[in-house]
């Protein structure tokens, strides 16, 4: 699904991000992990395509992502609130979004229902703007944004951060379910890790843009990374 | 702590966006701002020239003493509109060991240090020193400055007041603004009292009685400690921010556009986009301001009643948002760029959506222009002939620099004085779209055939038009070698 050839990226001399080989198969659940400036975000805005890496690429189904488009049409992505058109309430955004795949609004609609549990109430009909929703709101919508566009890949940046734990729960089913039984590649950043190790069958572990543990997810790699991440403690 | 706080106050201004990071910005705008000075400035100083030619016949100091007050009107009327709380800059300071009357003091306190408050010093101190104190001598004169600080204290915080509560309620600015507007037509229009009579009556017996002139700084203390204690008491993050109150908002669909498929969604967005935020939002309506720019021009003798000017104006009032708006493109949209990159709307259509919009808009100002059908056919047809100029070329211009847009602006911010987002390329820009019609237009009407130049300038535009697959193509293929860089300068708050 996602293969990635001595990836790069540069900033004023500092190395961010350093993949000399990846390869993501297709059905897989990735977990990445790594401290505050790893360069997790980094790698994902690579592999989107969104900045311009210093050598190598990043190919998706075959496809290099820089100056091909192609992979956006199964590729489904939600880093940050910049994904999010903000002035518009959260029904035209799904609209937009759905009508960018050729969804009708009925078809939109019927979707959401499905996720009303989800939303918890907090999203649709409640007249506010994106801008207006919290923190936590607007990566609910973010997230059905992307389960709405029936992606073969999934990129999430840190879901899992400024959501309530009830959504939390409701997310890490959904991502079991997206994967377990349709077949969705997902590839999740987070900090927290119980949750990623819950939800993912193999774990990156970041370190100053390299990738330095490839693990696959047993009953030991909760210890295996607490002992990495508590650096120091008794 | 004061002083703590006005060092912070410093670095907020030096370091804020507004301000400009580039030193060519900054000295640009202080050209700006020291240019409307120097223009406010001879306005105050010839003061009594313009006096003694508006109201011929009647004494000077007299017209002086009535217009004060009238001037005071209208400057609460801008203040309500322009001036901004200065309030927000406090809530991190709210939960830290910090006295509340300080806060307060300090808050009331830099409300004062506002632009607004130089204005009628620099309008009328001028005329006070040439000609009230030669008159009546430095007592008086000391007097109307007084008057004219506490006049302008109390209008600070009547407004800052007035601004405090329309947040909370918007219909509280709707009333104030109609209240003035009643003041205002009750003396112009129905003549019920003269505010210049109002006004010379308090002023006219200053110059007598120059204790008089503790009044109106009783009457801005009044204000200020009003204001204080409205502030002590409502010292809450909702009643200080700058947010209005929400109302409920409803989605709302343009089922015209719906024909267009996906351009036309990304048009209906852009349309949203306009409507619900506060910058572009201003960016329209200072376009709907210059649909009057003809009245300036048309019909007057000598060259500004000419047809150049005509194709001038006629481009302005019909390219006016393409300009206006165009230039920061793509701007706008710089807090979702990144999901529009990543969602698989091709180029072609975000381009064809940006084409589709420039139309629309620039078709309807169109329409409001044909009132100006009353200084003949001629003009109409002008008008016409420049929007097919706009829709053609201008829009073309301004997208091919919306490639070269690298700045991020805040959507939320009004667009007076507002330098977030200026870069070298609005100057650059603004070159050639004002002067490649003339360069068109203008040896043809040099020569006596100005109805050629017309038709040149009507090819052009609907050359370009139905080319526009051709400038889709070119654009679209230039975005590609830039869009990292535009995403990036986006992404940098």
């Amino acid at each position: 699904m996602i293969e990635i050839k001595n990836l790069k990226k540069i900033y004023s001399g500092i190395t961010v991000v350093n993949v000399p080989n990846l390869e993501i198969r297709k059905g897989e659940s990735v977990g990445l992990v790594g401290n505050n400036g790893a360069g997790k975000t980094t790698l994902f805005r690579l592999m989107l395509d969104l900045i311009r890496a210093e050598t190598g690429e990043v190919l998706i189904n075959d496809e290099n992502v820089a100056g091909h488009e192609n992979w956006k049409k199964f590729t489904a992505s939600y880093l940050d609130e910049g994904f999010l058109i903000d002035y518009l309430t959260p029904e035209e955004y799904f609209y937009f979004i759905g009508g960018l795949h050729q969804q009708s609004h009925a078809h939109v609609d019927d979707f959401l229902s499905g996720l009303s549990d989800f939303f918890n109430g907090e999203i649709l009909k409640k007249g506010k703007y994106i801008r207006d929703l919290s923190k936590g709101n607007q990566c609910k919508v973010g997230v059905a944004s992307c389960l709405l566009q029936n992606p073969e890949l999934l990129l999430l940046d840190e879901p899992f951060a400024n959501i309530d734990p009830s959504t939390q729960f409701r997310l890490k089913s959904l991502l079991k379910d997206l994967n377990k039984n349709k077949g969705v590649t997902t590839l999740i950043s987070s900090h927290d890790l119980n949750h990623i190790t819950d939800v993912c069958e193999r774990i990156l572990l970041m370190e100053k843009g390299v990738i330095i543990k490839d693990i696959a997810t047993n009953s030991s790699t909760l210890n295996e990374l607490e002992a990495y991440f508590g650096v120091g403690q008794l | 702590m004061t002083s703590t706080f006005i060092r912070h106050e410093l670095k907020a201004f030096w370091r804020s966006k507004n301000t400009g990071k580039s030193i060519a910005i900054r000295v640009v705008m202080s050209l700006v701002i020291l240019y409307l000075f120097i223009n406010l400035f001879f306005l105050g100083f010839f003061l009594d020239k313009i006096l003694e030619k508006v109201f011929k016949g009647e004494d000077l100091v007299m017209s002086f003493c009535g217009i004060i007050l009238l001037y005071y009107l209208a400057d609460l009327f801008t203040r309500l509109q322009l001036q901004e709380l200065p309030t927000l800059r406090v809530q991190p300071y709210l939960q830290l060991p910090i006295r509340r009357n300080l806060l307060v003091r300090y808050l009331s306190f830099t409300a004062i240090l506002s632009v607004f408050n130089l204005w009628p010093f620099i309008l009328f101190v001028p005329f006070i020193t040439k000609i009230i104190a030669t008159d009546s001598g430095p007592m008086v004169s000391l007097a109307f400055i007084v008057a004219l600080a506490g006049l302008t204290l109390f209008n600070n915080y009547l407004a800052l007041f007035i601004k405090r509560k329309s947040n909370l309620n918007g219909w509280i600015f709707l009333i104030a603004a109609g209240v003035i507007a009643l003041i205002a037509l009750s003396d112009f229009y129905w003549h019920i009292f003269s505010i210049r009579k109002i006004s010379y009556l308090f002023f006219g017996h200053l110059i007598s009685q120059p204790a008089l002139a503790l009044l109106p700084v009783l009457l801005g203390a009044l204000m200020y400690y009003f204001n204080f204690l409205y502030l002590k008491q409502n010292l809450y993050l909702e009643e200080l921010s700058s947010r209005k109150a929400t109302s409920y908002k409803s989605s709302t669909e343009f089922p015209l556009l719906n024909s267009f498929g996906s351009v036309g969604d990304l048009a209906g967005n852009e349309i949203k986009l306009i409507i619900r935020n506060k910058r572009s939002r201003s960016a329209l309506i200072m376009g709907l301001f210059f649909l009057f720019y003809g009245l300036l021009f048309y019909g007057k003798p000598g060259p500004a009643g000419s047809e150049g000017f005509k194709v001038f104006v006629g481009m302005f009032m019909t390219g006016i948002f393409i300009i206006n708006y165009g230039q920061f493109m793509f701007s706008w949209q710089a807090s979702h760029f990144d999901g529009l990159l990543v969602s698989g709307i091709s180029f072609t259509d975000f381009l064809k959506g940006k084409y589709l919009l420039f139309t629309i808009i620039s078709t309807c100002f169109l329409f409001l222009t044909t009132p100006y059908i009353y200084f003949g056919w001629r003009t109409l047809l002008i008008h016409f002939i420049m929007y097919l100029w706009n829709i053609g070329v201008n829009t073309t211009m301004v997208l091919f620099f919306a490639n070269r847009n690298y700045k991020r602006i805040d959507l939320s911010k009004g667009a007076a004085f507002n330098w977030e987002g200026v870069s070298g390329n609005q100057w650059i820009l603004s070159l050639p779209l004002m002067v490649t019609p003339f360069i068109i237009y203008g040896p043809f009407a040099l020569l006596g055939h100005a109805n050629i130049g017309l038709a040149v300038l009507a090819l052009t535009g609907i050359g370009f038009i139905l080319t526009r697959g051709f400038w889709i193509k070119q654009l679209t293929a230039d975005f590609y070698s830039k869009r990292y860089k535009i995403a990036e300068g986006f992404r940098n708050k």
